[in-house]
């Protein structure tokens, strides 16, 4: 040891020092990471997330009118106008006042018009019928035909639909009696509509807090044991370690969906969070292992041989000398951790094995599923969305831990 | 090939140059280096950690890490009146030359042997890449070879690795090195990190081989006993450059160089006291930016004007002794005032 | 024996007293025990009891109960009073439900112990034993055969980036390992459905649900098999895309310190063949690490075979153990958890019995 150890400074100036000694930690850390690209990516996608999940959901809000008639959008999908080619001047809701304008079932056009019900004629066309087939194209048919002076139109562009149109004589007649006037009537939404007719984006912003906060908590927990468990098991050992080997064996050979089907029927949750808990108690035994090895080569080291000779207490061999040495290992795990408390949580989701009652992406995704959105392509967003939200929330963990793992592993990084 | 060697030059290295390209800039890790290994001969090259004795060796066998550079120079290798440039040989040549030519026993043995397998298949590796499929030929060669460095041959061949003990594993590489019968082989520190008995051991063991083995023996220490055992000729070299080469004896008794002197001064013996005993001041200089003029100036007693202007060629003084040093004169007067 | 062998025993019986590893020789009353291959077989069996016991409680402590579906089943179907209806159901089971539990798990291990394990409750008549081997079988195709592959690829491709690292190429690998790491598998199996399933029509998702086409008989014809791997495909790809990755970064970084050890070095300046040096000097002494995760990954991902059979409605193991917890057939849950344990348990006992064959190091103790 250092025989002229510095006297160390007075305790308000360490105080004062603090904010700036972490802001330069913080900036030292961010550059380090600016080396790593895929890290920084990470990183980034993080904040993004944090952002979008944390802050959004504050000024946009969740989106629960259940609005049967625009069923399972497609993304971008809105209300549009289509009118008759010599009609092109109506553009708004007042413009239509006395004429006839058709809406079709299941379009969002009907829950549209209906305030104004009062002033416009409303044809109503069903989704389909034996007799005319399609109803949207039925409606374009006597729009074309100057049957009807209107016609609002949901989910797919005027384009699509002479697109989709069968014989060219109808192409021809949509393309030259039909032009969409307005194309902006109602509200659009990003990402499509889900199967009750509810904008899936503002679902998106709200469905990721609770699913992250139940992983992180996850994370934290099966961290927490796995630090605690392993370090005494190592240090300790006999009887106390041969239990808790043995307890990580048991853990990790029953099939860890009956374990928390299981305890998540035994506990009524009364909060989604509490399923965090759940898979934190059970996975901690994969890290405990590695702890508990990490600990037992560490105490082998020169250094802590060194601080045993000099006569040090245990704790202070596992706090001063130990834990440093570990904690970088720990800080990788436990966001290895997270993703994994992510991942059972939202198996258990998609399986309909844990409760849903919040929206999270889990349970879009449930619904997304049980309703069959998976197999329409149109409505495919009600399950893409919570998807794609998921897997990018997961890969950008892993860059991020995978990041730490170079900055702070020597090894990887000295490789030449 | 074109080039002509006295027929009993095994090895003849000219003019070598090589620099590590890092990130502070480019290591002049050897500056002209020429010597000549004629075959059946030892020689030691001496010298201070990072002085370049291994980049050479290195460059033998053109081992050299990735970011090291030839500069200039050429290394001819003979045998059977053939010469070859080996730093024209392409990769197939190349690694045919590798072991079969000229082998190379590493520091640190401890590591040298694939851990999974067993020392027979390593011994039939080896003799497998180089066309020599009779694996029986190849157990009764290698067991001889065993037999020849003293041990028991029948359980190190079927043996792994980790169940030989460091002077054991250090045998074997060497029995491995001459099973390919190479012309020369090169030693690389030889005897470090084995305990005092090992190290005697293993001195016995190489003088055997040598006895009944023809190959030359280019071998790298900074330990001097060793060389002055095992050498006939003995090269010094300090900050990538020889700075005295020479027959053993002359190297030893008659130093032609202050640096020479200086390393035998600061060994230990049993004639010599302890006061006598004294280490060269300073530390080996910034390979990046070397001193102008003789590189060892800075630390030499000798040192004036002339050593920090000019740097001294590698002049013959008698009897094929060759030496850098502008002073040798002024050297050798003080070793006499000494005794 | 010539001085130089004295001198080497002397070293290597100075070396074993040294060694802090080496124990005294084991009292005879404890050789038995003592010997590797009886402990670690035994302290398997036991950990597998012990799952057993778990799960035979656990489970019926799951919401709901069979027994009461099946007794309001036959009451509103046949309209018979309550107390035939119970007797009936009680009848088909092979347990007494009025016994104790305790009872009741005293006769479950009994027949386990007879290689019995029982009927399912709610379809009864029906052996598990017959069931597993019905369903089992899937499992283990498209698992192992999803396994085998991204573990090939893995190791081919992380020492690949091992030697390539730091270009470009170990970058772009780099950020796709972890893309693949990161996405969850069965996030790959809905990404698998949704793009080249429904929305470029590649391929017919209804078409490749359960195990083989209907109307083929199963054996070793052209057909059968064509079709059996056909159906799997979809989970296999899966498997595969789900674990590529962590296979990659492990190999990478494993190779990374071998390709520092000195006998590669020495490989190389002993003028050994580049293929030579890369299988048996820097592949095979790489790969060691990887064994150990091996069995760990099995028991992982026959356990996550449960969400990616429903997803591609594969009729595997998942399937049915899936099947089993939604209508609460304690026995078939049962069977189920005890192979799937089993699995685990064993796959990991033979990974380590079998290290040793892989590293001589460890062959001489048995012992890590």
């Amino acid at each position: 040891m250092n025989s002229k150890t510095p006297s160390p400074p007075h305790p308000l100036l360490t105080l004062l020092r603090l904010p700036f000694t972490l802001l330069f930690a913080v900036f030292s850390f961010i550059n380090r990471l600016r080396a790593n690209r895929a890290g920084f990516i990470g990183f980034l996608g993080l904040l993004a997330y944090f952002v979008m999940t944390f802050i959004m959901p504050h000024f946009i809000a969740f989106d629960g009118e259940v609005n049967l008639d625009e069923i399972a959008g497609p993304v971008g999908s809105r209300i549009q106008l289509a009118v008759h080619t010599d009609n092109a001047e109506l553009r708004t809701f007042e413009d239509l006042a006395g004429k006839t304008v058709g809406v079709v079932d299941q379009t969002g056009g009907p829950s549209l018009i209906a305030p104004y019900a009062d002033s416009i004629n409303i044809e109503k066309y069903r989704w389909t019928s034996r007799r005319a087939g399609p109803g949207i194209r039925a409606a374009l048919i006597d729009l074309a035909n100057k049957e009807i002076d209107a016609m609002l139109i949901f989910s797919k562009s005027v384009e699509q639909i002479r697109a989709d149109a069968e014989d060219a004589e109808l192409q021809a007649l949509f393309a030259e009696r039909i032009v969409v006037s307005n194309p902006e009537l109602g509200p659009p939404h990003l990402l499509g509509t889900d199967t009750q007719g509810r904008d899936i984006a503002t679902h998106i912003v709200h469905g990721g807090r609770i699913l992250i906060l139940t992983a992180v908590i996850g994370g934290v927990i099966s961290t927490i044991i796995a630090l605690v468990v392993g370090s005494l098991s190592a240090m300790i050992g006999g009887a106390f370690d041969a239990a808790m080997t043995a307890l990580s064996n048991l853990i990790l050979a029953v099939p860890r969906l009956i374990l928390l089907v299981v305890l998540a029927g035994l506990i009524r949750f009364e909060n989604t969070l509490f399923l965090g808990f759940m898979i934190g108690l059970l996975g901690w035994p994969p890290l405990m292992r590695a702890i508990r090895a990490q600990v037992l080569s560490l105490r082998e080291r020169d250094f802590v041989e060194a601080a045993r000779s000099l006569g040090l207490s245990t704790y202070h061999i596992m706090f001063r000398e130990m834990l440093p040495n570990m904690i970088s290992y720990v800080m990788i795990n436990f966001i290895f951790a997270i993703t994994f408390a992510m991942y059972e949580q939202i198996a258990l989701l998609v399986l309909g094995l844990a409760p849903i009652d919040d929206y999270t992406w889990g349970v879009m995704l449930y619904f997304g599923r049980s309703r069959g959105t998976l197999y329409n392509p149109d409505g495919a967003s009600m399950a893409l969305s919570p998807v794609l939200a998921i897997a990018f929330f997961q890969v950008c963990l892993v860059l991020f831990a995978r990041a730490l793992e170079e900055i702070f592993d020597p090894r990887l990084r000295a490789a030449v | 090939m074109s080039q002509n060697l006295p027929p009993d030059v095994a090895l003849k290295v000219d003019d070598l140059s090589i620099v590590y390209r890092t990130d502070r800039g480019e290591v002049k890790a050897t500056a002209n280096v020429s010597f000549a290994l004629r075959s059946g001969e030892a020689m030691a090259l001496i010298g201070e950690s990072g002085s370049g004795k291994t980049t050479i060796s290195l460059a033998l066998i053109r081992k050299l890490p990735k970011n090291a550079l030839i500069t200039s120079g050429q290394i001819l290798y003979q045998r059977n009146q053939e010469v070859q440039d080996v730093l024209k040989l392409n990769s197939r040549q190349l690694r045919e030359f590798r072991w079969n030519e000229c082998a190379m026993v590493f520091q640190g043995a401890q590591n040298a042997f694939n851990p999974v397998l067993k020392i027979r298949k390593q011994f039939e590796d080896t003799a497998q890449s180089h066309g020599w499929r009779d694996k029986a030929a190849v157990r009764e060669r290698a067991l001889s070879l065993l037999q020849l460095v003293r041990l028991d041959p029948e359980r190190v061949y079927d043996a792994y690795p980790h169940e030989l003990s460091g002077g054991m594993k250090q045998r074997a590489l060497l029995a491995l090195g001459v099973l390919l019968s190479p012309q020369v082989v090169i030693l690389d520190e030889p005897t470090t990190a084995l305990d005092i008995l090992t190290q005697r051991a293993i001195i016995d063991v190489l003088n055997d081989m040598r006895r009944q083995l023809d190959f030359s023996i280019i071998f790298i220490s900074h330990d001097l006993s060793l060389a002055a055992e095992m050498a006939d000729h003995v090269a010094t070299v300090y900050a990538g450059e020889i700075v005295e080469l020479g027959g053993v004896n002359d190297v030893f008794y008659q130093s032609l160089h202050p640096y020479t002197q200086g390393l035998l001064t600061s060994v230990p013996t049993l004639e010599h006291t302890q006061d006598l005993l004294q280490s060269i001041p300073g530390s080996p200089p910034n390979l990046i930016t070397p001193p102008v003029g003789c590189k060892f100036h800075p630390r030499c007693a000798f040192a004036d004007d002339v050593c920090m202007e000019d740097s001294p060629p590698l002049a013959v003084d008698v009897g094929g002794h060759l030496a850098a040093c502008w002073h040798k004169d002024r050297l050798i007067e003080s070793r006499k005032a000494r005794v | 024996m010539t001085d130089f062998q004295l001198l080497d025993a002397g070293q290597d019986a100075l070396e074993q007293a040294l060694s802090p590893k080496r124990k005294l020789v084991p009292a005879p009353v404890e050789n038995f025990y003592k010997n590797y291959y009886v402990r670690v077989f035994a302290q398997a069996i036991l950990t597998i009891w012990a799952v057993l016991t778990v799960t035979f409680f656990l489970v019926r402590q799951m919401p709901g109960n069979p027994i009461d579906v099946l007794i309001e089943q036959i009451l509103t179907q046949e309209g018979i009073s309550y107390q035939e209806a119970y007797d009936r159901v009680a009848a088909s089971f092979n347990f007494d439900p009025d016994a104790t539990l305790f009872d009741q798990y005293l006769d479950y291990i009994r027949d386990l112990l007879h290689l019995d394990l029982g009927t399912s409750i709610t379809s009864p008549g029906t052996r598990i034993i017959d069931e597993i081997a019905r369903f089992l079988p899937w499992t283990l195709f498209a698992v192992g055969s999803g396994f085998l592959i991204s573990f090939v690829l893995g190791v081919i491709l992380g020492m690949t980036m091992a030697y390539y690292r730091d270009s470009a190429l170990d970058h772009a690998m780099s950020l796709v390992s972890s893309f693949f790491t990161g996405v969850p598998n069965y996030i790959w199996g809905l990404l698998i459905i949704i793009g080249p399933g429904i929305s470029w029509n590649w391929f017919d998702v209804g078409a490749a649900r359960g195990t083989y086409d209907p109307g083929l008989t199963p054996g070793l014809n052209a057909a059968f098999i064509g079709s059996a791997i056909e159906h799997a495909l979809l989970p296999i790809i899966t498997y595969v895309l789900a674990t590529l990755g962590s296979w990659m970064l492990s190999m990478k970084s494993s190779t990374t310190s071998v390709l520092n050890d000195d006998y590669v070095n020495v490989a190389e300046a002993r003028g050994l063949k580049d293929r030579r040096i890369i299988t048996a000097y820097v592949g095979r002494n790489a790969m060691l690490p990887l064994f150990a995760q091996l069995s760990i990954s099995i028991g992982f991902v026959l356990g996550s075979g449960v969400v990616i059979e429903e997803i591609f409605v594969y009729w595997g193991f998942g399937h049915y153990l899936f099947q089993a917890i939604t209508v609460r057939d304690y026995t078939s849950v049962q069977g189920a958890v005890l192979i799937l344990s089993s699995t685990f348990v064993f796959s990991n006992l033979f990974a380590d019995l079998t290290y040793g064959l892989l590293d001589p190091r460890v062959r001489v103790t048995g012992e890590k």
